[in-house]
């Protein structure tokens, strides 16, 4: 029930996220489970960092700290961003950065209807649910009947059963139904062939205008689809990429070589100083500074310069701490690394001014 | 657009229609060349001059009839390619439209407009990572959240005003360093006023000191509000030092309440003033998620600000370059009080699709910024 509301405590029966050393783990809280012979026994998760007892998890918050056998994580409420990286994969999904741009391209906001086709794993439908509740509806579609059972299950023990409706239904060649004709701010289609959906959407999308957003992997969809939009009235039709990559932050120590002590002879010179860089990182990382290897050189200048006599020459070799940032790729390209690619457009039917 | 007669004149009434005239299908094309060997740039193609053009604008009535006389009179468009010549009808209907449309206001439409206009009034945040601010601060109908937004024309308050919806439950506190908050976005919105008022724009530090301090302050001296506030700003300041803070929580401040109810002390009171202590309220029962979109370095404001928002809940900072964001990235990594950071930042694309046609458009302006996000731990 952990999808539907804030919450500050742990209750049984919530799914909860457990964060681990980078990774993230969907955990459903029951004290007990049923063991192959149907029995039933204590439920004990395991990770790499050894066992967690899930009845301990009651009663304690979200954000705390949980031991482990052999260390610790943290358990996190699920939003639908954790979820996207958590849940079972029935079929290939869109994550967050995707989602995140279907989400404001269809002009979604809370009261909104909006209708989906195939659910598939129902990673994009629980971003759709928590942006248009508590008064809108999220209508989703699947023609695999497990998938939209199973779906319909999941929003159900999550919490989410007021706002969404999954079905069982081949939308290509049945439609959305007479139940929704007219009644979408937005169609949303991630199948092959979007292109056949578009009649129906115009038949799903409200009189006074909505959105359409289709996600394809192959530009050849894409066209056909954006010729179709056309043909059937859509206008501002639009097409994009996005791509997020994560940039790695991490600190390295790196050796600084001084040549500008070159430049004049030997004992001519009486104090060649290189300061020491600015520090780029910031000063709790002053540990590092034990890395730092300064190695003094000092000469007795000759006689000409009995003032500066006893200054050391000081031929320093600091070491910096500097920012190492490299960056990869995030897994937001399709599964088959195919970059997805949307066309987006409102039939806003506003009103044409002319002469 | 009908214009207005007058020559020269750039005044236009407008008519309701139906429906829009494609100019292509209008003019329909005859005849095009296979390529453009035989086309010349010399400027001498159009036969017209320009002030001929300009006359043949005013007399008009229809976009069409202009462009069929310019192409009557261009030695080289029927030299030119089907596409290339589509293109030059597409250009001329652009400079010689008739229609416009008026559409609602919506996010989409907003961020568009500011970024185009100038990203840099917008902290060059694009559409794409706005996006992304929203979703990964898991903001929605329910809970009270944090903004803090030195210099994005009130765009992220627009932003995560409609996401909360226009029943929101809660509260947005919006502050920022000003004397007044940017709202430029947020105006454009539309929002009812009911929507509206869910965001308390409020000085970051009228708010804190309120928090920490319990009552206004201003009276006493403290440089950097010194120089951020204006001389009305001061002028309240002796009125509001004798006022005892009424214990409000965020759902009764309604001013009307104050004028009718109390004195002419509270007549004097201005908005920001009940603003004020309803965030101090909001931020003391600890908000569902935090943005931060900041000119200044985010390190502090970041801090400060983290003791306000629940454990297990999202946080969200966009910085226009990674520097910042990597010193503050180190700094929480060796703390224990976030977990999960991710930076990141993000690139799009647009596509030009048409039949044989099909090709990206032009790069987006190549950055827009970075996002470093995270969970508060308890
Ligand atoms: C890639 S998955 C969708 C993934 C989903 N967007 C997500 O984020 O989890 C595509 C789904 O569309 C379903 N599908 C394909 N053609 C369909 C049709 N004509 N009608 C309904 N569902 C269809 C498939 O069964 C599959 O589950």
């Amino acid at each position: 029930m952990s999808f539907r509301n804030y919450k500050e405590k742990i209750d049984e029966g919530d799914t909860v996220i457990l964060y681990l050393c980078n990774n993230f783990f969907a955990i459903e809280v029951k004290p007990e489970i049923k063991n192959k012979k149907g029995e039933l026994i204590e439920n004990v998760y395991q990770t790499t960092f050894g066992a967690l007892k899930v009845r301990n998890l009651i009663g304690s918050n979200y954000g705390s700290k949980v031991e482990l056998s052999k260390g610790w994580g943290h358990i996190l409420q699920p939003t639908p961003e954790l979820w996207s990286l958590t849940l079972p994969h029935r079929t290939q999904i869109i994550y967050t950065p995707d989602i995140s741009m279907i989400l404001l391209q269809l002009d979604l906001v809370p009261g909104c209807v909006v209708v989906e086709a195939g659910t598939g794993s129902g990673s994009l439908t629980h971003a759709l649910i928590r942006r248009v509740r508590p008064h809108g509806h999220v209508y989703t579609f699947d023609f695999h009947d497990h998938r939209a059972k199973v779906a319909q299950e999941e929003f159900q023990e999550h919490g989410l059963a007021d706002f969404v409706t999954a079905r069982h239904r081949d939308v290509l060649a049945e439609g959305f139904g007479d139940d929704l004709k007219e009644k979408a701010d937005a169609v949303f289609l991630d199948l092959p062939k979007p292109w056949t959906g578009v009649p129906h959407a115009v038949a799903a999308i409200k009189n006074d205008g909505g959105r359409f957003c289709s996600f394809s992997p192959c530009i050849e969809q894409v066209q056909r689809t954006c010729l179709t939009l056309e043909q059937q009235g859509f206008q501002d039709i639009s097409t994009m990429e996005v791509l997020q990559s994560e940039i790695k932050v991490s600190r390295k120590t790196v050796p600084v070589r001084d040549l500008s002590f070159l430049k004049h002879k030997k004992g001519t010179v009486q104090l060649v100083q290189v300061p020491r860089p600015t520090q780029s990182g910031p000063p709790i990382d002053l540990a590092a500074d034990t890395l730092t290897q300064v190695s003094y050189d000092a000469t007795v200048a000759c006689d000409e310069d009995r003032s500066e006599a006893n200054k050391p020459i000081i031929d320093r070799i600091p070491r910096a701490n500097i920012l190492n940032v490299a960056t990869r790729i995030s897994a937001c390209m399709a599964a088959d690394d195919v970059p997805k690619r949307m066309d987006l457009t409102p039939i806003e039917a506003p009103n044409t001014l002319a002469l | 657009m009908i214009s207005r007669g007058k020559k020269r004149s750039k005044e236009f009434d407008l008519e309701l229609t139906a429906e829009a005239v494609n100019l292509i299908e209008e003019i329909g094309l005859k005849v095009s060349g296979a390529d453009n060997r035989n086309i010349y740039d010399d400027g001498r193609s159009q036969k017209l001059s320009a002030s001929e053009i300009s006359d043949l604008t005013y007399d008009s009535t229809k976009a069409s009839d202009i462009v069929e006389t310019l192409i009557t009179n261009s030695n080289t468009f029927h030299n030119k390619t089907e596409f290339s010549q589509e293109k030059y009808l597409k250009k001329k209907e652009k400079k010689y439209f008739e229609y416009i449309q008026i559409l609602r206001p919506n996010l989409r439409i907003i961020t568009e407009i500011l970024y185009r206009l100038d990203s840099s009034k917008v902290q060059g945040i694009r559409i794409d990572t706005l996006s992304q601010i929203i979703t990964l601060s898991n903001i929605s109908n329910e809970g009270n959240h944090l903004l803090y937004d030195s210099g994005s024309n009130g765009l992220l308050a627009a932003a995560l005003l409609s996401a909360m919806g226009s029943e929101a439950k809660g509260k947005l506190v919006h502050m920022h360093p000003g004397n007044m908050s940017q709202k430029q976005a947020l105006l454009a919105m539309n929002f009812d006023s009911e929507q509206f008022n869910k965001c308390l724009s409020v000085n970051v530090y009228s708010a804190l000191r309120q928090v920490y301090q319990g009552c206004d302050t201003h009276t006493q001296k403290e440089t950097v509000l010194e120089s951020e506030c204006n001389l009305k700003r001061k002028a309240t300041d002796e009125i509001e030092h004798e006022i005892k803070i009424p214990k409000l929580d965020d759902s009764q401040i309604p001013i009307k309440d104050h004028d009718t109810d109390e004195s002419n002390v509270a007549k004097k009171k201005p908005k920001w003033h009940f603003d004020n202590i309803a965030a101090s309220e909001v931020l003391k029962n600890k908000v569902d998620s935090l943005v931060i979109a900041s000119k200044e370095d985010p390190q502090n404001i970041f801090l400060e600000l983290l003791p306000f928002v629940k454990p297990g809940r999202q946080f969200v900072i966009y910085y226009t370059v990674a520097e910042p964001l990597q010193n503050l990235y180190m700094i929480l990594k060796s703390t224990s009080n976030v977990a999960a950071l991710r930076l990141t930042c993000n690139w799009m694309r647009n596509y030009q699709i048409l039949p044989e046609r099909t090709h990206p458009e032009v790069m987006m302006n190549g950055s827009s910024g970075f996002l470093l996000t995270g969970y508060v731990l308890k």
